[in-house]
């Protein structure tokens, strides 16, 4: 991690040890000297990438992935884009050669207009990619079923969305997040689209999730690096507060400062 | 040789690479270059780009790395 930001206890995801919980994506910065502060600001240790058609006088994406290189993450290729399992299966294996990485974040998109995933298709594709070894990060809907099924079949780690992918929209069904923590609580989940705010990330960190995955929230804010530390302090709180144990809510009024020796009490 | 015309990234050339290692070659893909290739959607391994042959009609994809969330 390049800069101190305290995420709790190191845990474990995909084989890998990690300090930060905080994974960034790679798209729609200003430019690639923003994306490296942005990257370096967040003290993230964990970057998407995607997969495009090559043309040869383009130099093969070869200094996009030579700037990702030199920041020093891990990389979590995604499968953006795909419309079947088929089709997200390939592109995994052509991710892991690229890469040379078995991690996948595994993207089989249903709908066009809201991006919502395809879960049955990410569940065959899923259950397929762990057979062959992956290590898959499953995109999916806050549907706890799915959750379930997902993590049964071998996923490093189930992420559903808070709201629809770019949205900024925050957390649109808190309790079904709540639930499928609970639920599940030993599978490694993280928060992935539809963040806008660190007070997003702080929300569903206090949940209990495991990390949080945001790209367009930084890289569309108005001074990027900035953001990306306020989203890391956002996630440090919200882990902090989880591993702190929050108090119970109440239903009454309890004054915090002591009643006995008011003066002019009333009461005697 | 006799040209066929296979797709290449959504694009139908005509070409007398017998290879698919060929096929890259003749069309200027850098080899030392990060990145990795399809035909008829089925994932081919850098190793077996030399012996894979072509045939018509093939849908040859290939892609390399860029920002993605």
């Amino acid at each position: 991690m390049n800069n101190s930001i305290a995420h709790g206890s190191p845990w474990t995801v995909g084989g890998k040890t990690l300090s930060s919980r905080f994974f960034l994506g790679t798209s729609h910065y200003p430019s690639p000297q923003v994306l490296g502060d942005a990257v370096r600001a967040s003290g993230t240790e964990v970057l998407t990438v995607g997969l495009r058609r090559l043309q040869p006088e383009s130099g093969g994406g070869a200094s996009f992935w030579q700037r990702i290189q030199a920041l020093g993450c891990h990389v979590l290729p995604n499968t953006a884009g795909c419309h079947s399992a088929g089709e997200a299966i390939t592109l995994a294996q052509m991710a892991r050669e690229i890469f040379g990485t078995t991690w996948i974040k595994l993207e089989v998109i249903g709908d066009d207009y809201t991006l919502q995933p395809d879960t049955v298709a990410t569940l065959e594709a899923a259950t397929a990619l762990a057979k062959d070894g992956f290590d898959v990060f499953a995109y999916t809907t806050d549907d706890l079923v799915m959750a379930q099924r997902l993590h049964g079949a071998g996923c490093a780690a189930v992420m559903p969305w808070a709201a629809p992918i770019g949205t900024g929209r925050g957390p649109l069904n808190p309790f079904a997040l709540e639930t499928m923590r609970r639920r599940l609580p030993d599978a490694v989940l993280i928060v992935d689209a539809g963040l806008g705010r660190p007070s997003h990330a702080a929300q569903v960190m206090e949940l209990g999730f495991d990390a949080v995955l945001l790209n367009t929230a930084v890289a569309q804010a108005g001074d990027p690096v900035r953001m990306a530390r306020a989203f890391a302090d956002g996630v440090a709180a919200g882990r902090a507060a989880c591993e702190s144990t929050p108090m119970p809510e109440r239903a009454a009024a309890q004054a915090s400062t002591a009643t006995v020796g008011m003066p002019f009490w009333h009461g005697a | 040789m006799t040209n066929f015309e296979v797709s290449l990234n959504g694009k139908r050339i005509a070409t007398q690479a017998a290879t698919l290692q060929a096929l890259l070659l003749e069309r200027g893909f850098d080899m030392k270059s990060a990145f990795a290739c399809a035909i008829n959607h089925g994932f081919v391994p850098r190793p077996q780009w030399p012996e894979r042959s072509l045939q018509g009609g093939d849908r040859i994809d290939v892609v390399t790395p860029i920002t993605g969330g």
